[in-house]
């Protein structure tokens, strides 16, 4: 290993416990009750997300995200600006106790306008280091998706390709914005990997158009290491691994190297304990031989689900160890 | 068997028993009153005054409704988990964590061996009881919800954790129980988010429930969750009745009832709790009827799908009264109400 990076998997909280960390949270109860116009909720939304960022550089990482900080949950943000796609009841996101909407999708699916651009350009405006953006792929957004047209029913395959085509359409946008680093997110297929082919052909249409931008595929709460042979032929640049879910994906990768950068979540995403930094250097130091070039440390996934000081701490931890590292080499 | 074990409590409740799923609004000048406690403004005597009479409110709707089986209402409670924590000992309280769009609660940390301080609800049962004749159910969070919504930085993995939690809540049913207590509700809403782990659920029922199972009607609700992947497993779980979110979903368990038989009773939810619009009284009839189409009028109680602390004051009225009315209509086709 040449170097290792550390970045943000993805998400970080939006509100904190101190007043001045609210500010949001206000924002859009004032906004819900049309107190404030959406123009006005959108300044706030920006300030926080210039927060998040300043917390990031911050703490030492080499690659930050706005936090997703707009988000009300990752498919209605991206789904609720697409042609025949109405968005629905709650419903748990994976084993969290964390809740989405689901799209409802009535037609055929079809990108109208930008959705994440004004937030990628705020971003990277306020940014020094390279600024993520994040998709929840198309099979994910597929597969959680209430079909209500004879044109997907019982075709999941065609519906993921038309969420595909879609997101194509967005990345377009943002490339041109200057994105450089884009992350497309496929828990669901953990769950469900005799489906790999469906998220294979998803990342070849994204592929197309990603240009100079390097495009990543996370993969979390679940084992990854059945899919692992199979996943490293995928056109991206980088696998986003969660050696949370996936403990015995280490003694494999350790053993076999792998084809591709990783990112490498050894820092639990979801838990308030701090990892002892000797214990994840060991088991760098166990990767470190099979594996050339750079690669990134992260948590195991984004640190939503962390209260906002755990989050601040554990990416802390994240450049530190990356440091640490780094430095002994 | 389960009406007769209910008649057996003393209780004789009408075919179709209406009840809520536990949490009310809490009236503004509640809300406002908690903020003013936590900053040190007011007095704790005078949060409670108001809690209290929140509670009585709360009480006198649902009995102006005609609601069954009622519940106090959650007035003296944040969150379904923070609450219990905050008394145990062995948790600390960390920071705000999102559950949904703009909704926020203090996620507890699990930082050493939980124990039992002495009873945790009592009080309020028994407040909540004296003011009414109708049976008030005992309202509790279940040890698996209570370890997987909490962070756990003390037990060596999930199950010593919720094993732990389930010793705790067994003292508190059984603190219940002798204040009187005979319908209780432990809440499991976390049970179907791992399918995997759905045998540390049972385990954890059956240390609460061990050897209180003749002295009281339990109740289980779950809720937003995928309970296709537990069912029909989840029916091992030592309780009498699965209060379920069934509305928001599309009543969907309905056919997987007609592939595999329910046999418990269930606490059908059929008004959606996160939507702002009151439903009709045909609709939620028609849901009613749909789940009689595979479930025995003996088996079914009827409910929202989960609290109603999210709504407005006049929206979860409103729902319970569409709940109160719709059952009423469906009643009227059978013999006998009891």
């Amino acid at each position: 290993m040449e170097a290792l990076w550390p970045v943000i998997h993805s998400t970080y909280p939006r509100v904190g416990d101190s007043p001045g960390e609210q500010k949001l949270r206000r924002a859009i109860a004032a906004w819900e009750q049309r107190q404030i116009s959406d123009e006005e909720l959108r300044q706030v939304e920006d300030e926080v997300a210039r927060q998040v960022i300043a917390e990031q550089e911050q703490a030492g990482l080499a690659v930050v995200s706005d936090g997703l900080v707009r988000w009300y949950c990752p498919f209605s943000h991206l789904a609720r600006k697409l042609a025949n796609v109405q968005i629905d009841g709650l419903l748990r996101y994976f084993d969290t106790n964390f809740y989405f909407r689901q799209p409802v999708v009535s037609g055929p699916i079809q990108w109208r306008e930008p959705i994440l651009l004004h937030e990628f350009t705020v971003a990277q405006a306020a940014a020094t280091r390279p600024v993520k953006i994040v998709l929840t792929g198309p099979y994910t957004m597929a597969r959680y998706s209430i079909v209500q047209t004879p044109l997907y029913q019982g075709r999941l395959e065609r519906l993921a390709e038309d969420y595909a085509v879609a997101w194509a359409m967005e990345v377009r946008q943002l490339v041109q914005a200057g994105l450089m680093w884009l992350q497309v997110e496929e828990p669901a297929l953990l769950h469900a990997p005799q489906d790999a082919s469906i998220v294979a052909a998803a990342l070849e249409i994204l592929a197309e158009v990603t240009g100079p931008a390097k495009i990543a595929l996370a993969l979390y709460w679940g084992d990854i290491k059945p899919l692992w042979p199979r996943i490293q032929r995928w056109p991206v640049d980088m696998l986003i691994l969660d050696f949370v879910y996936s403990p015995l994906l280490l003694d494999v990768i350790a053993a076999e190297g792998s084809a591709r950068p990783l990112g490498l979540g050894l820092l639990d995403g979801r838990n308030t304990r701090l990892e002892d930094s000797a214990d994840i250097l060991r088991q760098l130091d166990r990767l470190a031989p099979r594996l050339k070039g750079t690669h990134h440390l992260t948590t195991s996934c984004g640190v939503e689900l962390l209260p906002r000081d755990r989050a601040r701490a554990k990416i802390e931890r994240v450049a530190c160890i990356a440091q640490s590292f780094t430095g002994g080499r | 068997m389960s009406r007769a074990k209910l008649k057996a409590l003393g209780f004789d409740l009408p075919l179709l028993p209406t009840t809520a799923v536990g949490s009310y609004p809490k009236p503004p000048e509640l809300m406002e009153a908690r903020i003013q406690f936590q900053r040190g403004a007011i007095s704790r005597e005078r949060l409670e005054d108001l809690e209290r009479r929140a509670t009585e409110f709360w009480i006198r709707t649902q009995e102006a409704l005609g609601v069954d089986v009622l519940v106090d209402g959650e007035m003296y409670r944040g969150d379904m988990v923070a609450y219990f924590a905050e008394q145990l000992s062995g948790f600390e309280i960390g920071g705000l964590v999102r559950s949904y769009g703009n909704r926020y609660y203090h996620k507890p940390i699990i930082v050493g061996s939980v124990e039992w301080p002495g009873p945790m609800t009592v009080r309020w049962w028994r407040f909540a009881q004296a003011l009414t004749d109708r049976p008030v159910k005992g309202m509790l969070t279940g040890p698996y919800t209570m370890m997987d919504w909490s962070f756990n930085e003390y037990y060596p993995d999930r199950k010593s954790a919720a094993l732990a939690l389930a010793r705790v809540i067994h003292r508190e049913v059984e603190a219940l129980i002798e204040a009187g207590a005979r319908i209780i509700q432990i809440d499991e809403p976390a049970t179907s988010v791992r399918p995997d782990e759905l045998p540390i659920m049972v385990e954890a029922m059956e240390v609460v429930l061990d050897g209180l199972q003749d002295q009281a009607y339990f109740i289980t609700h779950m809720c937003y969750g995928n309970f296709e992947a537990v069912y029909p497993d989840m029916l091992k779980s030592p309780v009498d009745n699965f209060d379920l979110e069934m509305s928001n979903s599309g009543l969907d368990m309905l056919e997987q009832f007609r592939q595999y038989p329910y046999t418990k009773d269930i606490s059908v939810g059929v008004v959606d709790v996160h939507s702002h619009i009151i439903e009709d009284v045909d609709t939620v009839e028609q849901r009613i009827r749909a789940a009689l189409e595979v479930l025995r009028p003996e088996q079914v109680w009827v409910d929202p799908d989960c609290g109603l602390k999210t709504r407005q004051v006049d929206e979860a009225i409103g729902k319970l009264r569409v709940i109160v009315e719709a059952t009423r209509r469906v009643r009227q086709g059978f013999p006998t109400s009891g």
